[in-house]
Parts: C-alpha cells; structure tokens; sequence
C-alpha cells in the first residue's frame, strides 16, 4: 500500500514538472496531496492517535480542496495567459528531474543505516519532492508557479517529516498549515496586484527594477 | 553563555582611568550650562544632556567592567552615544559628514576587537578577564601575535593613531565644545585603557616587537600628527591633529613598557608606563581645557578660522589666561604638567639605553630624538595658535565684536587649568600613585622601587644623580621673575609711553599687516613639503596689461591619507562592488537558481562536510 | 644658607661674565676683520644706555608684551642655576638636569615668540615663525647629543661630565653637533647674523624689534647668559676640566688659566665660524641642522661601540 502511495507521488511529481499550463500544474499539485492525505490516513488508521486523524483532515481540506480553489481563481479572475513560461523546455525538465531522482535516491542511501528498504525509498522520495518544487520555481517563468513550486516543497518535507522522524509535534503541524494558507493568500493577492500593475505575471521582466 | 556576568573590577588601573573620566566630564558638564544655552531649543538641550549622561556612564563601564562581553557592550554603546553626540549640531551638513566617517571607522575598529574576543574565548570558553589571563599563557605564539595585531589595530582605530586617524579631524571639531573635550580628553584614553588592559595585564608580553611596532607606530602618529596640526588654521582641527601626536606621546611610553616587560627589566617597565599614563591624564586635562577654550572662542565670535580672529586677550581675558596655559602645558613647558610627563617619557628612553643591547639603543636614541622634534614643532604650534587667536589686533569683525563668555563656562576652564598647574606642581605624590596603578598593569610590585628623593624632587633610581622637582623650577622661576621686577622698577622711574607700532615708515598700517597663520606655518609647509606636498592656486585678473585689478592665492596641503590611502581602498571597495552587482541582477529565478544549486552542491558533497 | 650665598655668588657671576663674552666675540671678529672695532666692554656701554632709557610700548601689545622680558629673565636665571661653575657643583642640580635645561629654554622662547606676536607687525610675525621653525628642527640634534652624553657618563646630569673624561670620538662627534646646535640657540651667522636688521635676514633680532629701554636690556642680557651657558656646557664636554684642588699657587694659577682658556678657545672657535661663513638661507638651516641630527647620530653609535 505504502508503495503504491510512494509511486502515485513520484509520478504526480513527474507530471507537474511535464505540465506545460497552469491549470494542468495545479490539477498535479490537488492529486499530490491527496496521495499525501491517504498516506496519513492510512498512519492514522494504523497508529490510531486523534492527531493524525486531524492532521489527515486538515491536508485534506486545505491542501486538497481549498488552496487549489484559490489558485483556479486566481487564475480566472486576472485571466491571464495560461502558458506557464518554461525556461527549460519539457524534455530537459524531465531530465533534470531524472537526475535528482537519482541524487535524492543516493543521498538517502547514504543518510539511511542498513535498514529497511521502506525507509531509503521514503526519504528518496520526500528529498525529490522538495528538489523538484525548488526545480519548479527556478525553472517556470510565472509568480503562480513559484507559489506552486514553494508549495510543493512544503508537500515533500511534510512527506519527510511524518515518515522520517514521526511527525513533527501537533501544534507545529498545525501552525504550519495554518501558514501555508495565509501564505497562498498573501501570494495570490500579489499576483493580483502584479498583474494589475505590470499587466503580467512574468517574474523575469522584473528585472528591469534592479538597482 | 553562563559567564556573562556584570562583574565590576576596581583594580588601580580601572580607579585611574574612572579618575581621569570624572576629572575631565565634570568641568565639561559645567561647561555645557553655559555653552549650549541660547544656541539650541530648550528640548534640545535636554537632549544634550541625557547623551551626555549616557556618554560618561557608557566610559565608566567600559573601564570598569571585568567581561569581555559587557565590555564590548560598553563599548559599542559608547561610540553609539557619541556619534549622536557628534551629529549633534545637525543643521551643518559638515557634522553628519564627519558622524558617517566617525561611525564607519569606529565600527571597523569594533570589527577587529571582536575578532579578537572571539579568538580569546576560543581558548578560556570564558568571558571573564581573569579566566582569559590564564588561558593566554597557554596560547600558542602565532595566535598571540594574531590577537595583538588585531588589538592593536581595533583599540588604534577608536585611539586615532596614524593611518587610522581620518576621523578625528572630522568627528572632534563638529561635535560641540564639551563634548569635544570629553571625547578628545577621554574617550580616546578608553583606547589606551583596553591596549594596556588586553595587551600587558591580559595578554602578557613576552615578544620584544610588540613593544617595537607600537613605538614606531607612536612615532609616527607623533610626527604626522604635529606636522598636519601646524598647517591647519581651523583651532578645533588643530587640537584634534594634537590629539593624535598626544596619543602617539602616550603610546611611547606604553611601547616601551611593553619592550621593557619582555625584555625582563620590571624598574623600566614600570617607569615607561608612569611616564605614559602620567602622560594621559596630563593629556585629558590640558586638552579637555583647550577644547573648552577653543568653544568658549566659537561661542563669543561665531567663527572657527583663525584667520578671522586676533586681539582676543583684550576682549576676553580670562579665557586667553586659561588657554595660554593649556598652551603652555601642551608644548611642555616648565612647571606645568606637560613638561614633567614629557621629560618622564624622554628619561625612560634614555634610561631604557642602559640597559638594553646594540641596535635597541640606537633605536631608542633616534625616537628620543624624534619626540624632541614633536615637543619643539608642538610648541611652535601653539605660538601660532595663541598668537594669531587672542594677540595683536582683530582681523575681521567676527573678533571685535567678541565678548567674554558666562560664568559656568569660565569655571570649567578655570578649574581644569588649576589643575594643569596642580598636577605639575605635585610631581611627586601623583608619581608615588602612579607607581601602584602602573604596577597593578604590569603585575609587578613596585613596593620596593622609589622613584623620589623627598616629596618635592623626582629622583629616577636608575640614574643615580637625575633630579627634577617641579616646584623647585617654579620657586626659582617666581623669585627671579620677581627680582627681575624689582631691578626693573628700581632703575628708571619713567612710565612706559604708548604708541603706534613700528610700521617701517608705513602710515597706515592696519590688521591686513599682521602676520597670518597660513604664512607663520610656511617655513614648516615647506621643510616638511615631501610629505605634505603642497600645492598652491593663482588667479589674475587684469583690467589690462599693466594693471591686475585683483590676485588671489590659495594654497594647499595635499590631504595625503585620504588620497593614497583611503581613497584608493574605496575605490577598490566599489570596483568589486560594482563588479559583483553582476551576480545580482534582479532577476528572481537567478536566486532562486543560487539557492538551488547550494542545496545540491551540499547533497552532493555532504560526505565532505 | 651657604647655599643661597652660593646661588647669589653664580647669578651675579653670570649676570656680570656673560656681557664680557659677546664682547670678546665681537672683539676678534672685528680683529680679523683687520678693524680696531668697538672695545670689549661696549656691551655694558649698551646696557647701562638701555637701562636709563625710556620705553615705547606699542599699542596694540597686552601684558603677555609687558611681563615677557621678566619671564625669559627669570629662566635663563634658573638654567644658569643648572650650569656647574668653577668652584663649585651646580646650585640647581636637584632641580633638573640637561633635559630641563632645555625645557626651560623653550620657556623663554615660547613667552618671546608670543610677544613678538603680540606687537601686531609682521616683523614680530616672522621673527616669531622663524625662530620657532629654527628651534624645534634643533631639538632632535640636541636630544640625540644629550643622548649620546648620557650614554657615555652614565646619566643627564649636567654634574655628569664635568668631571674630566677621556676624549672619545663619541664626545668629539657631539661636541661638533652641539657647536652646530650652539649656533642656531644663540643665533650666530651661519644661520642668524646679530648685527642685521633687514626684515628679511633677522630672526631673533626681528623678535624683539619692538622692546626698547630696560625690557630690552633685560631681553639682551637674557641672550648673554643663554650664550654663556651654552658655552659653558660645549667647553665642558669637548675639554672637561674638574673641581679644583689645590694644593699650590702654581696649580692654581694653572687651574685658572686653563679653565678661562677653555672658554677662550670657543670663544674663538665661534667668532671665526662668524666671519669666514655667510649667513644662510632659511631652508638651508634645515638642511644645517640635520647634518647636526647626523652628527648625533654617529655620537650615538660611537657611544655604542665605547669609541
């Protein structure tokens, strides 16, 4: 089961960095996460703890359904072009993501006492998720897609903390959902006001105001 | 982090330099009274006075505290406080100028004291003052030239030694007259605390070029000091310039305690350092006076220049009386303070070639010789300034309208020139005390060691038969001049007839005749112009050949730190500024890329790390 | 109180032997000069003028004007205290030593720079600026003779050498040196000619242009004593002679023509540096004075090496 979860984000993964719209981008960030909410239900339901079960809740609400909403709304109310705005183009992306694959999967074998193979494989796929969204925002042209990318990179240390380290204390759990979620609103209000004020969501032609 | 504690150590040392700060602020305080009324809004003044108690305060605890910690608190909380001070008079664009290179400096010289903290702490895991004593004697060599060198150069920054100086000409003269005072009286001494504090009590000296390297350094912060002072026609600048050869006098001794020390001689060491800390507080006392003369002069006729002023002694007696003195100690002259320290200094030079070997003597004999030269051209100086200030007539408007300054001020003068002739006059006992608190510095015990005939006669044991007693000469000075009088009255009955001054058959001389500054300085401009390098600027303008309506002439002194030194540390400063503006050019994605690769650099390296 | 008798006796030999000895200088040089020339006492002629003359006092001057002549009176007095005489130790030895002497020098002439200042003409001005620059640039030479004497009698004490010494190349090196120091203190012609008063050669002439009658007799028999002392000290090193015993009228004739002629060959030795030089260009005395600073400097490696 665990496996299969592992698999559906790696290849989650794989699609957002394949996605060439945003909408596309964004559909790849809600199944993520719901991968990611069955893998801390199914915690839930082994460890039986009422915290997981509202952690489970919480990813689900917010990171399934409500941030993706406020994104697609985003999206439709500056209605804007629904090109990404590649820097690199989707077969060297994917490339790159194959190569931090295998850095994340030799990183962790490294990291890992001889163990169980569950943990290698759990870590590797945490440690990809995170490069992968830093990979995202460094390679995608448009403030959404950093807001994407940032957010996952929180999904993958998520990922790493629940598995690795068994969770990280309840309360900062939910503070940092809590973050997140303002966070995308703050983000999305100044995509809202970029757009209004350059007409564009194209972070790189904000280089014209350098110093 | 469990030895931060705010431990307060009352050694000599720490009760000698409390001494010389309260000796100092206290007639500046009174002074201020007077000063800063009617130039400033009521609000203003308040504020004036607050800084200033924070100020003293801040210095108390930098001398006094026994952590390392707290005292780099202190300390910062000290420059802090007196860069507001010296911004102070903040409508003059001048004064923010100097309150920015003020700051600058002093925070690189903070720099360096941290570095060496830190390295200190690396070997005590302490912040106290004792743990680190210990642990400095088991340092390895290189790390304790490390930490001296750093040393040197942080507590020479906030010092004013050459070329760490810039500052003072800037800071000293804006900030306003008392504060002035106590900054050039005794916020540069918190300097000379922390070198003896760090170097000698804590570090230990035990290399024989540390002591080397801070006598050529003082000698030449004394020359170049001395010689910029007797260009500069500004009196605020020029007292600040004197600060420097001051300090450069002070370190001498401090340079050659520290020679003494290593080279295992305790009677010179400690000799050396009375002469230097005698030396310091004679500086603090005849300095803070000048400082609160040179503001009572601003404050009566509005102008700094020299140029502009003259016949001030008429006009404003009592402070030409207090700022001759000052005059008079400043350039050593006997019975004042200035002259016992002086002749200290140079005795501990000549005894000091007794006792050491060969090449050191020639060494000592050429810097004895070097300070004489700064005592003759330090002199020459002050005739220029007390001349052209307060002497002859006025030479522009600013000077006949002046008028003698309030009470409150007149005491603060008053009070530090009493003590200028005091601390002259009672040579002896200061020098008995001096003994303890150079001992306590150098942890040598100086019961044994006399320094005196009797209570009136200085009397170095080392040279048997070398005498000085201060009150002696003034006795011998007195009766003569007195004898003198009296033969002068006695001889010739006839008053003495007023007349115009000899003008060689010229009928209208005025004050354009007088001498200036600017040519009283030329032969020094010029027998020093290889290092000052002066340049002068003329301009004719002519109604026709034969005729020049006017000619002006300006001249020069090429500002030689700033241009070979600092300037060109700027400019490389921002050529790599400007190269590195290259790597930053705004676009997110680039940063975003550097954070990336920085977390993929330490993935692929983690084994290395 | 024998003492005070002793400081009595010396003040009022220096007071009466110092005219004698700007005479006698004058004397020779007029001698070689193939003239008659004004006889040995003319000094005192001076004096007693000055002393019954009347006083201008310019109006522009302060008290600094009016008090200087007693200052530099009363400190030229206090060094001669200083000064071993023939009989006997010197009055003052537990006042100062050679270092102080110097610094009372500089007493004097700092008051006499101001009240050449103070007249508010600019030959006042540049006699001031001159003598000032002259001075400090003699200092260092004179530091490093001291130095080197020190080096070589054990202390600064001016009683030091005045017992009789061996003459090393050290004590010939800084007697040179201090000859040149000399020269430029007591304002003799390579670098200031006492007999000028063109406003562009003066300098300690220019100084005191605006004193007339018993100030400027008090100034003049200043300068008489501060050359005498010099004098004094310069015989000293470069032919020390000690306190006297006397166990016979022979020696004592002896001891006193020695100890007169000593002083009469640097008498000499001045007077004919004075005519056979031309007076100097200002900003070659630097030049004059650093080659006094070499000079000192070769004393003090000579002292070093016991030569």
């Amino acid at each position: 089961m665990q496996a299969i979860i592992l698999f559906g984000i790696l290849v989650l993964t794989y699609l957002m960095i394949m996605a060439k719209r945003s909408t596309a981008l964004i559909r790849g960030f809600r199944y993520q996460s719901f991968f990611l909410f069955l893998a801390t239900f199914l915690a839930a339901l082994g460890d039986k703890q009422p915290d997981l079960y509202i952690i489970s809740g919480l990813l689900f609400v917010i990171k399934v359904s409500l941030i993706p909403y406020l994104l697609c709304r985003i999206i439709k109310k500056i209605n804007v072009n629904e090109d990404l705005g590649l820097f690199i183009n989707v077969q060297l992306s994917l490339l790159c993501a194959l190569g931090l694959t295998f850095l994340a999967w030799v990183f962790s074998a490294r990291l890992v006492a001889p163990g169980s193979l569950i943990q290698v494989n759990i870590l590797a796929v945490a440690l990809f998720v995170v490069l992968a969204g830093l990979f995202l925002m460094v390679s995608r042209m448009t403030a959404l897609a950093q807001i994407t990318g940032l957010l996952v990179m929180e999904n993958g240390l998520f990922l790493l903390a629940s598995t690795v380290s068994g969770g990280m204390p309840f309360f900062v759990e939910i503070a940092i959902f809590f973050d997140v979620f303002v966070s995308v609103v703050i983000m999305g209000f100044f995509v809202y006001r970029i757009n209004k004020f350059f007409t564009h969501i194209d972070v790189n032609k904000l280089s014209r105001l350098k110093g | 982090m469990n030895s931060i504690n705010f431990n307060l150590l009352f050694d000599p040392l720490s009760l000698f330099f409390l001494f010389v700060i309260l000796i100092v602020s206290l007639p500046s305080a009174v002074y201020s009274c007077g000063y800063l009324k009617g130039e400033y809004s009521s609000a203003k003044i308040a504020l004036a006075w607050l800084l200033l108690a924070a100020f003293i305060l801040a210095m108390v605890l930098v001398v006094s505290v026994s952590n390392v910690f707290v005292f780099l608190v202190a300390w910062e909380i000290m420059s802090l406080v007196s860069y507001f001070l010296v911004i102070f008079d903040s409508k003059h664009e001048r004064s923010v100028q100097a309150g920015m290179i003020y700051i600058v400096m002093t925070h690189i010289g903070t720099a360096f004291l941290l570095a060496a903290f830190l390295i200190m702490y690396k070997y005590a895991h302490s912040f106290d003052f004792f743990a680190i004593k210990n642990a400095c004697q088991i340092m390895p060599h290189q790390t304790k030239n490390i930490v001296f060198f750093f040393l040197l150069i942080g507590f020479g920054t906030k010092a004013g030694i050459v070329p760490l100086h810039i500052w003072l000409p800037y800071a000293h003269p804006q900030a306003p007259s008392h504060i002035s005072s106590i900054m050039s009286g005794v916020m540069i001494k918190t300097a000379i605390y922390g070198i003896i504090r760090f170097v000698i009590f804590i570090l230990g000296v035990n290399s024989s070029w540390w002591g080397v390297v801070v006598v050529v350094v003082a000698l030449i912060s004394c020359l170049v000091g001395v010689i910029y002072a007797l260009m500069e026609h500004d009196i605020k600048r020029l007292l600040a310039y004197h600060s420097v050869e001051n300090i450069g006098i002070i370190l001498l001794g401090v340079g050659l305690a520290m020679l003494f020390t290593s080279l295992g001689l305790p009677y010179l060491a400690v000799f050396s350092l009375i002469a230097g800390l005698y030396h310091l507080i004679n500086h603090a006392i005849f300095k803070g006076l000048l400082f609160l003369c040179a503001g009572s002069v601003y404050k009566a006729t509005g102008t700094r220049d020299m140029e502009k002023l003259g016949g001030l002694i008429k006009k404003m007696p009592q402070t030409a009386f207090c700022f001759l003195l000052g005059a008079m100690a400043i350039s050593a002259l006997p019975p004042l303070n200035g002259f016992v320290s002086e002749w200290l200094t140079l005795q501990a030079f000549f005894l000091g070639a007794f006792k050491v070997s060969g090449g050191l003597k020639l060494f000592l004999g050429i810097s004895a010789g070097l300070l004489a030269l700064t005592g003759g051209l330090a002199a020459a100086c002050f005739v220029k300034a007390f001349g052209i200030i307060f002497l002859a007539e006025p030479r522009s408007h600013h000077a006949t309208d002046a008028k003698e300054v309030s009470i409150s001020m007149k005491a603060g003068m008053f009070f530090l020139s009493g003590l200028a002739v005091i601390f002259g006059l009672a040579a002896v006992p200061i020098m008995k005390l001096l003994a303890k608190v150079a001992g306590a510095a150098e942890g040598i015990d100086t019961g044994l060691m006399s320094f005196s005939l009797n209570n009136f006669v200085l009397s170095p044991q080392a040279a048997k038969g070398v005498y000085l007693s201060p009150p002696g000469i003034a006795l011998t000075l007195v009766i003569f001049g007195l004898m003198s009088f009296a033969a002068y009255r006695a001889f010739n009955r006839e008053r003495p007839v007023t007349y115009k001054t000899w003008g060689c058959g010229y009928y209208k001389l005025g004050p354009r005749n007088e001498y200036t500054a600017t040519a009283f300085s030329k032969p020094f401009r010029i027998a020093f112009s290889f290092f000052l390098l002066p340049y002068r600027k003329t301009q004719k303008i002519r109604e026709s050949f034969y005729h020049v309506k006017s000619f002006s002439y300006e001249t020069h002194t090429t500002p030689v730190f700033r241009k070979f030194v600092y300037y060109p540390l700027l400019a490389l400063v921002l050529k790599s500024a400007k190269f590195m503006r290259r790597m930053q050019p705004g676009s997110i994605h680039l940063y975003l890329a550097y954070i990336f690769l920085t977390v993929l650099m330490l993935i692929m390296f983690m084994g290395k790390f | 109180m024998s003492r005070i008798l002793v400081i009595a006796f010396q003040v009022v030999l220096f007071i009466l032997i110092s005219p004698l000895l700007s005479g006698l200088i004058t004397k020779i040089k007029n001698n070689l000069r193939m003239r008659k020339g004004q006889s040995v006492f003319q000094p005192y002629y001076n004096l007693a003028k000055l002393f019954s003359k009347g006083e201008v006092v310019s109006e522009t001057a302060s008290w600094i004007f009016k008090a200087t002549p007693f200052v530099v009176f009363a400190s030229m007095l206090a060094a001669a205290l200083l000064i071993p005489m023939f009989i006997f130790a010197a009055p003052g030895r537990s006042m100062g030593d050679f270092l102080s002497l110097v610094f009372i020098f500089s007493l004097g002439r700092f008051f006499l720079a101001l009240a050449a200042l103070d007249a508010g003409s600019s030959f006042g001005g540049m006699g001031s600026s001159r003598e000032m620059f002259i001075s400090s640039l003699a200092e260092p030479a004179l530091c490093l003779v001291i130095f080197s004497v020190s080096l070589q009698f054990g202390s600064t004490d001016i009683s030091a050498f005045s017992a009789p010494h061996a003459i090393s190349a050290a004590c010939v090196f800084s007697a040179v040196a201090l000859l040149f120091v000399v020269i430029a203190e007591t304002s003799r012609v390579p670098v200031d000619n006492q007999e000028t008063h063109l406003e562009l050669t003066m300098i300690h002439e220019a100084m005191v242009l605006e004193y007339s009658g018993r100030s400027l007799a008090l100034i003049e028999l200043s300068s008489y004593i501060k050359q005498m002392i010099w004098f004094f000290i310069l015989a000293q090193i470069i032919f020390p002679i000690s306190l006297p015993v006397f166990t016979g009228l022979g020696e004592a004739t002896a001891w006193i023509f020695w100890y007169l002629s000593r002083i009469a060959i640097v008498v000499f030795i001045v007077a004919l540096i004075e005519i056979s030089v031309a007076k100097m260009r200002l900003f070659r005395v630097a030049d004059f004075l650093g080659f006094a600073f070499v000079l000192g400097v070769i004393a003090v490696v000579c002292a070093n090496l016991g030569v």
